[in-house]
């Protein structure tokens, strides 16, 4: 996090396209992560229970113990990684700004939300999965938004 | 701005425990807390129907962890130097001890499958005591963040 110590990003002629680089990775990685989602265990509360508990009528498959504990700790160590380093360069480029403080805390606490209410889906009751989808969401513009601000205060302001 | 910062150490501290948890609940569920479910795991079961781990097969366990780890214990542990433990000689050790926990847990599995039975107990030791040091990590954090 050397970035954190440099005064004057903006005008760091290294630092600047390399946390470009960075952000932009982070808007890609946002993007994909929710086609990926839709793809492998759906968007609506409808999918995720039918990939997680399986569909008789569509012959479907319930999703095995052990390979969702798997997915859950892959995203666990993902998001927080990301998460961390996007809030550390959003803090330090945007804290002077009222709006940020608020946009950074529910962008994690809607992303350790939708981590907690999966596995609440999975091994306790289907009704999490509505604050799954709700949190998944809020976690997911949060960053974007996050990201797309960072990189225009990189770049114009 | 320094507030802002805090504030995202604690997330990182519950998505650390969220991490340790999952991991818990891995461990016990695919290999199991007993020294003989742990060579069950690698060396195979006939009467369970369990087959023997290859090298291979823990090569890709292994290689994304490896990374993982390591960044995940650096991240950690860089913190503390923005605390007042960074001068204390028990810093040293903790430093020392998480890598040499997490690779002890990362290739313990390679001398198990190799004829070495006894490594189960190392990496049954090694998993917990890398938890310990991780929850006692966040602990100093924690404390650090909301005691100075």
């Amino acid at each position: 996090m050397r970035f954190t110590l440099i005064k004057d990003l903006k005008k760091d002629k290294s630092m600047n396209p390399i946390l470009k680089g960075l952000l932009v990775f982070i808007v890609l990685y946002l993007i994909v992560d929710v086609f990926l989602k839709e793809q492998t265990m759906g968007l609506s509360s409808k999918d995720i229970l039918h990939t997680l508990f399986g569909n008789v009528d569509e012959y479907v498959d319930p999703m095995s113990e052990a390979l969702f504990l798997e997915f859950i700790h892959m995203e666990i160590f993902f998001e927080m990684m990301m998460l961390l380093t996007l809030n550390a360069v959003f803090t330090r480029l945007m804290y002077l700004k009222p709006l940020s403080l608020f946009v950074s805390n529910i962008t994690l606490i809607t992303a350790i939300l939708s981590l907690i209410t999966i596995a609440l889906t999975y091994f306790y009751a289907q009704v999490f999965v509505f604050v799954y989808v709700i949190s998944f969401f809020i976690w997911h513009i949060g960053a974007f938004y996050m990201a797309l601000s960072s990189l225009w205060r990189l770049q114009f302001d | 701005m320094t507030e802002a910062y805090k504030y995202s150490i604690l997330y990182f501290l519950v998505f650390s425990l969220l991490l340790l948890l999952s991991a818990l609940s891995l461990f016990e569920y695919k290999i199991g807390f007993s020294y003989v479910e742990v060579l069950n795991y690698y060396l195979g079961n006939k009467e369970k129907f369990m087959v023997a781990k290859t090298v291979t097969g823990l090569f890709k366990i292994i290689v994304p962890h490896i990374m993982s780890f390591g960044l995940f214990v650096m991240v950690i542990l860089h913190f503390l130097i923005f605390t007042r433990y960074k001068t204390k000689s028990e810093l040293q050790i903790i430093i020392r001890l998480a890598y040499i926990t997490a690779f002890l847990e990362l290739f313990a599995p390679f001398f198990i499958i190799n004829g070495f039975e006894f490594f189960a107990y190392v990496k049954l030791l090694s998993f917990f005591l890398l938890e310990v040091i991780v929850l006692y990590i966040s602990f100093l954090l924690f404390w650090s963040i909301t005691q100075e």
